[in-house]
């Protein structure tokens, strides 16, 4: 298949995943949940009104967004790394908010705002990325980066687990617990407000770096040959997924799953160039966040299930069948 | 009416204009009372001992689950909900009574829709408990029903009081997971009130401390006060509660299990609890 076609299969794609994603979203402002299972009707026009504009508007962009950038930032991580197993969480982008929004509730600051909660969370994916850049920003090699990755990952989530010794209370433990499994429950406009404004940022810079990308499939020597630097590409990939996940963590909590495998859904149908997975990765992203948030509200009654949780039931099963399949194939994992 | 009145009829008649009009004023009077919405447990708890049956619009699914709740058979008249706030929009309450802990997205979410959201603090002290009965009382409309459920909690300290062991007894609490129970705790003023000493308390822990087995046993409690919490639901939490060294301990030491649901929120049943315990060391 030559690369124009290839190109040409991207558009149409993203095209259908958008279209999609779109119908995903009104169906996420029809669709309420009245503790014990779906409903459909609204009641009066005046409370319809107030239903769909404060309460399920927020929910379906925040799940639009969120996904979003979890799958835009999953596919540039796993061109820059050139490792399928990248994903945001990789970078301690994710557990950096976590521990950010967990200081945060613990020392009792999240009662005065539900807005200083998040703040907490953007400092704490940020700190990540600066701790990240002082162990391995300067050698630039990607090992290094998915090594420190890992460390940071460890560091924040035992920091995490040692603010939750302290918790003054079993029931704050249990909501900071709740908390980092994700969920867009009774989410408002001002979280949208609070994410958007960083997320752009973080989705430009990250797409800045789609060519770099593209340079770097062929190994980082050739890159450079070609005249990109590695890395600008790797701090325009890192600083837009520090910016943009630490927003979506800051209003969600941790959202795993969709980053890693929305990618690896979508690459078979656009080939090898990570910057045509991109679009594509945003749009898939939005699309399975938003279906997972429906699929909560569709549930036999109960206490609502954590988006997170649900992300990773869709998720899972997909990404196996895709391994296998794949590995039937041509005798190796993608 | 038309029928013709009788003298019976006429001699009631006044009784029933009376009757009528009570009847009248008492629904009057319940339709200008608060309608209330709880989603949070122990306020949950609160509002079914103090509101009329009519005022409570709903409270949430736990307080329906005798487990976790005192009052789960009053809870299952009324809507459950899941402490979402679309569920809390649809019933349109005058005042929706939530924890300090309740997810703060709700809390802020009901407010900015412009509802009258009161938070109630964990009671960590029988302070706190009628603390706590006041303000729900006051926001339900039914102060005397507070001040007498006040009234009734301090009598009940009173009896307690006067029928303190008079030897030393300490106890130590083991929860689930191996958690014991601090100073600066309800039930750490229950032991006392009870007239036990609390061993955790004693080793410097607070409200929510972990208590290792080895601790556990060098303590060397009187008494050893086990909450049963789900025990038939299985749970690497409950599985400590089966821990040789404290089946052991517990055939040469008493032991007594208190219902979790009676000292989880503090409500003026909870004291309870510390009659539960005075009995143990009593008998």
């Amino acid at each position: 298949m030559s690369a124009t076609e290839r190109s040409g299969g991207s558009t149409a794609l993203a095209a259908g995943l958008g279209l999609l994603a779109l119908l995903a979203a009104a169906g996420s402002l029809v669709i309420g949940r009245d503790g014990g299972g779906p409903t459909f009707g609204f009641g009066g026009p005046e409370l319809a009104e107030t239903i769909v504009r404060e309460i399920r508007l927020p929910r379906t962009l925040l799940a639009l967004l969120v996904g979003g950038t979890l799958g835009l930032c999953g596919a540039a991580l796993q061109g820059l790394l050139r490792n399928p197993l990248a994903e945001p969480g990789l970078l301690g982008a994710s557990s950096g908010a976590a521990f950010g929004a967990v200081v945060m509730f613990y020392f009792g600051f999240a009662g005065a705002s539900s807005l200083l909660l998040p703040l907490g969370a953007v400092a704490g994916s940020l700190l990540a990325l600066a701790v990240l850049y002082a162990l391995a920003g300067r050698r630039g090699d990607f090992l290094t980066i998915v090594l420190a990755g890992i460390a940071i990952n460890a560091l924040a989530a035992a920091l995490t687990s040692l603010a939750l010794n302290f918790a003054p209370s079993p029931y704050a433990a249990l909501e900071i617990l709740f908390w980092m499994l994700g969920s867009l429950a009774d989410r408002s406009l001002a979280h949208v407000y609070l994410a958007l404004p960083l997320m752009v940022p973080g989705w430009l810079l990250v797409v800045a770096a789609a060519r770099g990308l593209d340079a770097l499939t062929l190994g980082e020597d050739t890159a450079r040959s070609l005249g990109f630097d590695p890395k600008r590409t790797q701090a325009l990939v890192i600083g837009g997924t520090a910016l943009a996940v630490g927003a979506a963590v800051a209003v969600t909590g941790v959202v795993g799953f969709i980053g890693l495998v929305v990618p690896h859904l979508l690459r078979g149908a656009v080939g090898q160039h990570p910057s045509r997975l991109l679009l594509p990765s945003f749009l898939g992203g939005a699309l399975l966040a938003t279906l997972a948030d429906i699929a909560i509200r569709l549930l036999p009654p109960g206490p609502e299930l954590k988006l997170g949780v649900v992300t990773a039931l869709l998720g899972a099963p997909f990404f196996l069948h895709l391994v296998m399949r794949s590995s039937a194939r041509d005798g190796s994992a993608p | 009416m038309q029928r013709p009145i009788t003298p019976t009829s006429r001699a009631r008649a006044p009784l029933a204009a009376a009757f009528a009009a009570v009847s009248l004023v008492a629904t009057a009077s319940a339709a200008s009372l608060p309608k209330v919405a709880s989603i949070n447990l122990c306020a949950d708890q609160h509002v079914l001992a103090l509101a009329d049956p009519e005022q409570i619009l709903t409270v949430s699914w736990l307080a329906a689950d005798a487990e976790e709740s005192l009052l789960a058979h009053e809870a299952q008249r009324h809507t459950l909900n899941y402490g979402t706030a679309e569920e809390i929009l649809k019933l349109a309450p005058d005042v929706v009574l939530a924890g300090t802990y309740t997810s703060p997205f709700t809390r802020t979410m009901l407010r900015r829709l412009g509802f009258n959201v009161v938070e109630l603090e964990p009671e960590a002290s029988i302070a706190d408990i009628e603390r706590n009965v006041r303000i729900v009382a006051d926001v339900v409309g039914q102060p005397a029903r507070g001040e007498r459920l006040v009234v009734e909690l301090r009598e009940g300290v009173r009896a307690l009081e006067a029928r303190r062991p008079a030897r030393r007894v300490g106890a130590v609490i083991v929860r689930p997971g191996g958690f014991t129970v601090g100073a600066d705790s309800l039930a750490d003023e229950l032991l006392r009130l009870a007239g036990l000493a609390n061993v955790a308390a004693e080793r410097g822990l607070d409200r929510w401390g972990s208590l290792s087995m080895e601790a556990l046993l060098r303590s060397a409690p009187d008494l050893i006060v086990l909450t049963g919490y789900r025990a038939s639901q299985p749970s690497l939490a409950n599985a400590v509660l089966e821990h040789p060294a404290l089946e052991s301990l517990g055939a040469t030491h008493r032991t007594v299990t208190v219902h979790t649901a009676l000292w989880a929120c503090g409500l003026p049943r909870s004291i309870e609890a510390a009659s539960v315990l005075q009995q143990a060391v009593l008998e």
